[in-house]
């Protein structure tokens, strides 16, 4: 398999419409504190008959931008009783899979956990749930246009061995979603094969780098 | 014969700890998991554990000619397939 360089530097921006620029602006820069960083005003131009839009983003931390479009004129879109700004949903459509696309913003420690649980707590978005999740701890509201958000810290730093399970789970995954038998019982079993086949080899390979002596400093150049 | 696999962090010590405390298991290591044998079930209690539900749910790494018959709030049961 190739080594594909990874030269990306984390998300630029992520963007939603909304229909609620004055809400959006309370719950992000108001309630939160999110900083207003950037934002155009656009004449609707080119082929498609397009309306006027503000385009305006919001500092999530780490040069990370959260954008909305508000479009002038625009009514919201039919298509159900559930979802927000950007999908409706049928009323049968379950609540698991409508929150499983969410933003996730990072925190680096409880206490910043905490100072954002209490500034929604004071609005008119309060924190619906605070969790532990597996290793990382998190607090879900939604914004005004109906959008779930999550503010999370981890519990823990991440292991080396996480990875490699991970790297397992995706590839027995790979292996087992399109035979006849697509479930979590078949991807355990395709998985212990692969723990067996690989796990023992990797910690070794772990425990030679831990071991490589690096060259010594000052050897050579200015 | 009856395997489990579970990943070797901190949050599954206690399944790997309460799983041993059955004399009939045999907890031994391969690479950086947890392999859990026995020749009939293996039954681990979830309070015995510690493990809070979300760890608890998701500490199951492999299974070896194995299928789990149990496991919610009280107990993870693994027998052979």
């Amino acid at each position: 398999m190739t080594e594909l360089q990874h030269q990306v530097r984390g998300v630029d921006h992520v963007a939603y419409p909304t229909f609620d620029p004055k809400g959006t602006v309370r719950f992000y820069r108001d309630v939160l504190g999110f900083p207003v960083v950037h934002s155009i005003c656009a004449a609707g131009w080119g082929p498609e008959k397009h309306p006027d839009f503000i385009h305006f983003f919001f500092d999530i931390g780490n040069d990370d931008r959260l954008a909305f479009f508000y479009y002038f004129g625009l009514e919201p879109f039919e298509g159900g009783p559930q979802g927000d700004s950007y999908s409706r949903f049928a009323a049968d459509v379950p609540v698991y899979f409508i929150r499983s696309r969410h933003l996730a913003i990072h925190v680096d420690s409880e206490e910043d956990l905490l100072e954002y649980r209490r500034r929604l707590d004071l609005s008119e978005w309060p924190v619906e749930m605070q969790i532990q999740h597996e290793t990382i701890e998190s607090i879900y509201t939604h914004d005004p246009n109906g959008y779930m958000i999550e503010i999370t810290r981890a519990l823990r730093p991440v292991t080396p061995q996480e990875d490699l399970d991970a790297a397992l789970t995706i590839d027995a995954l790979l292996d087992v979603v399109d035979g006849p038998d697509p479930s979590l019982g078949a991807l355990l079993a395709r998985k212990a094969e692969l723990i067996v086949e690989r796990a023992a080899d990797w910690e070794a390979e772990q425990q030679a780098g831990q071991q490589a002596v690096p060259a010594p400093a000052g050897s050579g150049g200015a | 014969m009856t395997a489990l696999y579970v990943l070797d962090v901190p949050e599954n010590a206690g399944v790997a700890e309460v799983a041993g405390r059955d004399p009939a298991v045999t907890v031994t290591r391969i690479g950086p998991y947890f392999e859990i044998t026995a020749e009939g079930p293996i039954v681990i209690d979830r309070r015995a554990t510690g493990c809070r539900h979300a760890v608890w749910y998701s500490s199951v790494a492999g299974l070896g000619r194995s299928r789990i018959t149990q496991h919610d709030k009280d107990a993870l049961r693994v027998e052979p397939a």
